[in-house]
């Protein structure tokens, strides 16, 4: 028997072509007991083989190859626990000292690093190789009598590789003249670095880009031959017939390898309480004081069931991890960060009462064992929601602190190849131009949505690409492979992990690109299935958007906002909802949610979370949105899937749209146990969950089968349940994002300045531009004042009372002024305001002259001087003026006559409406003046355009023609090739649909126009109103357009 | 009243498309659409009048152009821009030595003193569009006594337009700011500005505009204002004179190669005749359509690379100077017929050499070497017998594939500077104490010998080749390679060394030789002996 013990997956960073997965499937149909996974320099795909070999009952062997300074690398296998801390600190070492992505260890390391660990001697790139070309027979000796010294001769192996060189035969008949006369093992390996030979292609792709060539110019360092792939023992014994000591050691070897990721040693850190109570009881103290300030002392219900959750806690073992919640949440409180728990702990009494979340899960009777449950013996997940930000980092440096550099990292982001990562690179490789590769990548996005007669040969063909070409052919090919294959280490946005002692040795830890932030070599689902726990710090854009409106209300309005105390039913958040009036408002104003509003028309806060829940993918596709709908406006009966679904199902009038629901249904009508439940759920959050959901279909129909339960009902409920997988929310969730999309719409609604302001000053964030949001607030009554270089401030600023809070724009929005500059002209401007251009020029020299260009044609410096207003166009000749020194001669005299108000006077004419339209987009990106819609709407009127407002007056079915600037193109791929567009004009936004059929007629002009006029059919359903186009025509008005929100 | 000097412009609209119509007039009535770009994204840089009214438009891709169905879609083609520019030169030179070359479809000329000649400046400018029109190319003429004014006026109108002195600011000022051709910059302040015409700019106050913009800007106010003059920067005429023939299809009867090459003998006399001088000899380069690539089902052949497209010389050397189209053209024709091109012609390129002798000086420090041209003739003569890309050194390809190489031209080769004499001299120390045993050299057959192998359990156990078999008495192997999968020829190859013992018609013969087998041609050969 053989059993491979060198091989490299992708996860060896262009070192490999093959997923862990499908080298444990390779390995498991060869036959092989066991298989040892090495990638280079690092254990980041250990956890996925380890949990595929497991699956397939294969035994998943640890190791790694180690780069050493002087330029090889070891192979190193783990032998048992000591072994693999020892790697783990080796690789951390060598990581956290050097650049990301980079480090290598000294030779001497392993010195005090050996236990535990065996050596090969490698293939081409290992010690043994290095000093028999650099040295001769006689450094290859010295060299593993070295290797010996350090590891112990029984743990050196002589490695034998041969993938058909001739170099490689010269190489292994010395190592094993060497072996015999230093009485070493011999072992053979292939050094596999992909699955089927057919991988090498991606490989020789991965060599390329590593080595920064293209294929054509990357000559010999490309593989020779296909032969690195994964060998079944019966071809390695045939490679190795002369040497069968070679294969029989393998089995030996793997027989010493008795270290599994099973017994990683992991462990929670203990909190310290304060007075040397026990963990339990400092957080019975904290969430007493918690229940009393949020039930108050009578709620009896509440009461209870926060004593079954403490029992429950206890019982699991799991104060410690609440404690350490609670401490980042009052550390935040205390430093005036707005958190806000999010997840299943929201269905938590216990979360509830220390201030971890904001939903009342009582008053909602929300599903405790949805978040902690006894059977699951899982770590509770919780998520908390931080503003976006500075902020959020403060919480996250405040953990480091806590826990130490080596206690507490941030878990990993795979970044893996995506559709337009996937294209760029392999077309670079390729040696297409970059024009090609432009189209290319272009392209990609439309393979997201194909239709029978949207074929990928068709798309490839109007781009003026050839399928037939076999470059592009291969290109295609290459881009379907690569997909899903790791590329890099990112850094995930939020989750962090922290351990009791030393994190480096459960896991390799490598350096971030952000400064400070150290990176667990494992993704939050690989930890997660390590048992690792992590606490998510997450940044939400809308929470600094609370943060800030709160700030601003307490500083212009006098008034004290508690986000926790909102009142529950204020009218005009309802009405606002059910007309759909939601630009701006969290989770609520995409055009999918628009178009829901007025016919779910939102009463009471639980109305909420059902319309945070209902758009989403899962809902959608498991079509279930329009049966709630339609029972909600009793057209139809509010019938459960199956009869003993009734209670579970009776909150949603028979429908399943949250998490929770499918996985009682899973329970009761499949008989699913507690843990299989479980297993379900992780596969809903799972990225890598399409071949989960497969095996649990099976489970699904065959325990609804042994139910009774088949036919249309069983097809429901399985429907219901994997669409799931594409993504739903647990109604825990729901309710914590409709906390903050309520907040949102009563900040909004109540005061409006606020809002848009801290919406503004938060961009990029949200559905819509800018340019949408501030015509938005002018259509609701806010005013805004341009920018203006002697008042802005960087940020948008809320103006006096007694002119009714009028919004100046910041600085921020003049496009291409860099943050310090503005900050230098601020500063000066404090000490002494700007006399004129000139002034300004001298007195802010980061100043450059573009960004003079653009202040001056964006009428930022009409009012410099305070002598005489000037026009834009008088500004822009100063600034030419300006920004070409005089020289030390005339510079006196230029000064003086620059303090000459006459100076400002230019012989350039004023620019006209269209013109200040057409500059303030390009220099801003947005207009406080009228929509360009609105200097045309007499001539419009003539050609009968309706305005966007006008529409809900009028019949369903009623011809209409509309018009105006495209500010979102959406082609969703669950609405089978329909494409949506949002069209705004002066009084509001017109909902477009377009078929299939049309937008592939006018697919130029729908893509490449800012500006549209429409004629189609106005569809009024149940106060939804939308226009079914059936002609599209461009509308040339304006080169005025704020960038659309394209997804398509 | 008479003008003391006088400038032309000479303008070619369309000039990518003229240069390829002007060789194929009958282009020039049809919907005619020109492509350019790396392929396969190729794009419509230029298309005709008839193109535009189909509704062609500029970067279209070449499948949105090809939708209708009656336009004719040519390739951009370099070579005959630059014939066509080379013409132009020729046209203006046949007017007056005083050319300056400003742009690939614009020149310049000092038509001054002229009117004896020519008559007005009218007249003069007619005669130059006249001429333009026999080399088969239309353009606009204008005529200033401001060389500026005179080539803004050109390219805006269609002409002959003759500027009066002193109106040059009327002509100028309803013309967009860009046809001064401001850089990048200047012209995004003109844009901010709202500065869109000449006039505007010809309004602004000078001084203020200076301080401004700088002298760019007080250039292109003058320039604007009719006031723009500078001396002309003069061409030096050329004595090369080239004209290219691409063909869609190829030919391969001498009757149409006939009436073509008669077409670029026309142009080229016409050329010459306008300069005043005479054809000494003719080069006529052709390059033929690779059609045989299945006759020669060798294995010599299928084991080429690629066979890139191979041409055809043919060389006339003119006892005495001619500008006699007629007489070239049966001269071609008989050694045509003598030494036909043996495949379909898909380019004819045909140079000129004019009467002038050359003259050359070499150095006094460098031996006496063959002169250039003369080698370059005598290698050309040398690769039209032996074929392309079989004359000039072996270079060693960096590749896995055993024995990749190619034939470089001969060059000079510098000598090596001395530290990449000490890198190597190192390597080559350290490969050799890694491979310490003395290295046996192979002798290569080029091309492969064809073999017929039998195996024995996966190994070679006996040969026959060049009429011989031969018994293996050891093998050693496979030594596999593969790659190039990305390109349209990939390879596969097995290599085995083989101690063999031949049987002939004398003694057997017990030797070592490298074989081979093509996994993708599924065949063997045998790649060379060990000496």
């Amino acid at each position: 028997m053989y059993i491979e013990l060198h091989a490299r997956s992708a996860f060896s960073f262009l070192g490999g072509s093959s997923s862990p997965e499908e080298l444990a499937r390779a390995c498991a149909t060869l036959g092989m007991p066991s298989m040892a996974l090495l990638d280079r320099d690092g254990l980041y795909g250990a956890p996925q083989f380890y949990l595929a070999a497991n699956k397939l009952g294969v035994r998943a062997h640890i190791g790694a190859e180690i780069s050493c300074v002087v330029g090889w690398r070891y192979p190193l296998l783990v032998t048992s626990s000591e072994g693999y801390k020892n790697l783990c600190r080796l690789i951390t070492r060598m990581k956290l000292r050097a650049a990301k992505g980079e480090g290598a260890i000294e030779a001497h390391e392993l010195e005090h690093r050996s236990g535990g660990l065996i050596c090969l001697t490698g293939g081409e790139e290992g010690p043994l190789a290095h000093a028999l070309r650099s040295g001769g027979k006689e450094a290859a000796r010295a060299t593993l009598e070295r290797l010996c010294a350090i590891f112990g001769r029984e743990n050196v192996y002589v490695e034998l590789q041969r993938h058909f060189s001739i170099e490689e035969e010269r190489r292994n008949q010395v190592a094993v003249e060497l072996a015999r006369s230093m009485r070493l093992p011999l072992l053979a390996t292939n050094s596999v670095s992909h699955a089927t030979p057919a991988q090498r292609e991606i490989m020789d792709v991965f060599t390329c880009l590593r080595r920064h060539r293209v294929l054509a110019n990357a000559g010999r360092l490309l593989s020779c031959n296909s032969e690195r792939y994964l060998k079944s023992p019966l071809q390695m014994a045939a490679l190795f017939a002369d040497l069968p000591e070679a294969i029989a050691n393998t089995t030996e070897l793997a027989s010493r390898l008795q270290f599994t990721l099973k017994d990683l040693g992991y462990k929670f850190p203990t909190y310290p309480t304060p007075n040397g109570e026990s963990q339990m009881e400092y957080l019975r103290q904290r969430t007493q004081e918690g229940m009393v300030h949020r039930y108050g002392t009578q709620n009896d219900r509440a009461h209870l069931q926060i004593q079954r959750e403490l029992s429950v806690i206890e019982k699991l073992d799991l104060p410690g991890y609440f404690l350490i919640v609670w401490d980042i949440i009052r550390f935040c409180r205390e430093q005036n960060i707005l958190v806000q728990g999010r997840g299943s702990a929201a269905n938590s009494a216990v979360c509830y009462s220390l201030g971890i979340t904001a939903v009342d899960p009582v008053g909602m009777n929300l599903l405790f064992e949805r978040f902690l449950s006894e059977e699951r013996g899982e770590w509770p997940d919780i998520d908390l929601d931080l503003p976006s930000g500075d902020q959020r980092e403060r919480a996250i440096q405040y953990v480091y602190e806590r826990y130490g550099k080596l206690g507490a990292a941030m878990t990993a982001n795979v970044i893996t190849y995506r559709g337009k990562s996937a294209a760029r690179e392999i077309g670079k490789v390729l040696s297409f131009d970059p024009e090609t590769l432009n189209r290319l990548a272009s392209l990609v996005s439309a393979w997201e949505y194909t239709d029978s007669n949207d074929t990928l040969t068709r798309q490839f063909k109007d781009a003026g690409l050839d399928l037939s070409n076999h470059r592009i052919h291969k290109f295609f090919e290459l881009c379907q492979k690569v997909q899903n294959l790791p590329r890099h280490l990112g850094q995930h946005s939020g989750g962090m992990v922290v351990c009791q002692g030393q994190l480096d040795s459960v896991v390799p830890l490598e350096p971030a690109t952000m400064p400070g932030r150290v990176v667990v070599q494992w993704d939050k689902e690989d930890c997660a299935d390590m048992g690792i726990i992590k606490i998510d710090l997450l940044g939400l854009g809308m929470m600094a958007v609370l943060e800030e409106s709160i700030q601003l209300i307490r500083a212009h309005h006098k008034e004290e906002i508690d986000l926790g105390h909102l009142p529950q039913d204020d009218p005009a958040v309802y009405t606002a909802l059910q007309r759909a009036d939601t630009i701006g408002l969290f989770q609520v104003e995409s055009r999918a949610q628009v178009s829901c509003l007025p016919r779910l028309r939102p009463k009471c806060f639980y109305d909420i979370v059902v319309q945070v829940a209902i758009i989403r993918p899962g809902p959608i596709v498991g079509k279930m949105v329009h049966p709630y709908l339609n029972r909600r406006l009793g057209r139809e009966p509010a019938e459960s899937l199956h009869p003993s679904l009734e209670s579970t199902l009776a909150r949603t009038l028979g429908v399943p749209l949250f998490q929770e629901q499918l996985l009682r249904i899973a329970m009761i009508a499949a008989g699913f146990s507690g843990g299989e439940a479980e297993e379900l759920r992780r596969a809903f959050g799972f990225k890598r969950s399409e071949a989960r959901m497969k095996d649990i279909e099976i489970k699904l129909r065959r325990g609804m089968e042994s139910k009774g339960i088949t036919g249309e009902p069983q097809n429901k409920i399985v429907r219901a349940i994997t669409s799931f997988a594409l993504y739903g929310f647990p109604e825990s969730h729901a309710a914590s994002f409709a906390l903050i999309a309520y907040a949102s719409a009563f900040l909004k609604c109540h005061y409006l300045a606020a809002f848009t302001t801290a919406m503004l000053n938060n961009q990029p964030m949200g559905f819509y531009q800018p340019a949408t949001l501030i015509k938005d607030a002018q259509r609701h009554g806010l005013k805004f004042k341009p920018i203006d270089i002697t008042c802005s401030q960087w940020e948008c600023t809320i103006g006096e009372a007694s002119e009714n809070f009028p919004v100046r724009i910041g600085l921020r929005y003049v496009k291409g002024l860099r943050k310090e500059t503005a900050l230098q002209i601020l500063a000066q401007r404090h000490l002494q305001p700007f006399a004129s251009i000139e002034d300004l020029k001298q007195r802010a020299p980061q100043l450059q002259k573009d960004e003079l260009r653009v202040l001056a044609s964006i009428g930022s410096l009409n009012f410099i001087s305070n002598k005489m207003r000037a026009h834009r166009r008088s500004a822009l000749w100063q600034v030419e003026r300006a920004g070409r020194p005089a020289g030390e001669l005339f510079e006196p005299y230029l000064r003086t006559e620059n303090s000459d108000p006459s100076s400002l006077l230019s012989p350039l004419e004023p620019m006209n409406d269209e013109e200040r339209l057409v500059a303030d987009f390009h220099g801003t990106g947005l207009t406080t003046g009228r929509h360009p819609m609105a200097h045309h709407r007499a001539q419009l009127s003539r050609h009968k355009v309706v305005p966007a407002s006008r529409l809900a007056a009028l019949r369903d079915g009623a011809l209409v023609r509309v018009a105006g600037a495209v500010i979102v193109r959406q082609r969703p791929g669950t609405a089978k090739g329909f494409v949506f567009l949002s069209l705004e004009d002066e009084t509001g936004i017109a909902n477009i649909i377009i078929t299939p059929q049309l937008f592939e007629k006018d697919h130029t002009t729908v893509v490449h126009n800012s500006f549209l006029i429409i004629k189609g059919t106005l569809q009024n359903q149940d106060g939804v109103i939308s226009v079914k186009a059936a002609l599209i025509k461009p509308l040339h008005l304006s080169r005025a357009a704020a960038p659309a929100h394209d997804f398509y | 009243m008479p003008l003391a000097v006088l400038f032309a412009a000479v303008y070619v609209p369309n000039f990518i498309l003229q240069a390829i119509a002007r060789s194929e007039p009958e282009l020039r009535t049809q919907p005619l659409v020109i492509i350019d770009g790396p392929p396969p994204t190729y794009q419509v840089v230029a298309f005709n009048r008839i193109a535009e009214l189909l509704g062609v438009a500029r970067s279209m891709t070449k499948a949105a152009a090809s939708q209708f169905a009656q336009v004719t879609i040519r390739s951009r083609c370099r070579i005959r821009e630059e014939a066509a520019h080379a013409a132009l030169l020729d046209v203006a030179w046949s007017i007056t030595p005083r050319v300056e070359d400003a742009a690939p479809d614009t020149l310049l000329l000092d038509i001054s003193g002229l009117a004896s000649l020519f008559g007005n400046e009218n007249e003069i400018a007619r005669e130059i569009a006249a001429r333009a029109s026999a080399f088969g190319m239309s353009v606009h003429v204008a005529a200033s006594s401001n060389v500026e004014t005179a080539r803004i006026v050109a390219r805006a109108l269609p002409g002959p337009t003759i500027v009066p002195q002193g109106q040059e600011r009327r002509f100028l000022e309803t013309l967009p700011v860009g046809m001064l051709s401001p850089s990048p910059e200047l012209a995004d302040v003109f844009d901010r500005w709202g500065v869109a015409t000449c006039k505007a700019l010809a309004s602004l106050p000078l001084l203020s505009l200076s301080e401004c913009v700088g002298q760019e800007g007080v250039r292109l106010h003058a320039i604007a204002s009719g006031k723009g003059m500078r001396p002309l920067l003069l061409a030096e005429p050329a004595q090369h004179f080239e004209e290219w023939f691409e063909l869609d299809e190829a030919v391969d009867d001498l009757e149409s190669l006939s009436f073509l090459l008669g077409r670029l003998l026309d142009q080229l006399c016409a050329r010459l005749s306008a300069r005043a001088l005479s054809i000494a000899a003719i080069h006529v380069n052709f390059k033929l359509q690779p059609a045989f690539d299945n006759a020669f089902d060798t294995s010599r052949d299928l084991l080429r690379v690629k066979s890139s497209a191979r041409t055809f010389t043919c060389n006339l050397e003119l006892p005495a100077p001619t500008r006699d189209g007629k007489l070239l053209l049966k001269l071609l024709r008989l050694r045509l017929q003598s030494h036909p091109p043996g495949a379909p012609i898909q380019t004819i390129q045909m140079t000129a050499q004019s009467s002038l002798a050359r003259v050359t000086q070499g150095s006094l420090f460098i031996p006496t070497a063959p002169d250039p041209d003369k080698l370059e003739l005598t290698i050309a003569r040398i690769a039209a017998v032996v074929g392309e890309g079989n004359v000039g050194a072996p270079q060693l390809l960096d590749s896995n594939r055993p024995d990749a190489f190619h034939v470089q031209n001969f060059s000079m080769v510098a000598v090596a500077s001395s530290g990449s004499n000490n890198h190597s001299k190192k390597e080559s120390e350290t490969n050799s104490r890694y491979h310490a045993s003395p290295t046996i050299a192979l002798h290569a057959f080029r091309p492969p010998v064809p073999a017929r192998v039998q195996l024995q359990g996966n190994k070679p156990a006996s040969v026959f080749f060049h009429g011989r078999s031969g018994k293996v008495i050891h093998a050693s192997g496979p030594w596999r390679t593969s790659g190039d999968w990305w390109e349209e020829t990939p390879w596969q190859e097995d290599a085995w060394d083989l101690e063999i013992v031949l049987s002939g018609e004398s003694s057997p013969e017990q030797s070592f030789y490298r074989f081979s087998y093509d996994g993708l041609l599924d065949k063997w050969f045998v790649r060379g002996v060990y000496d």
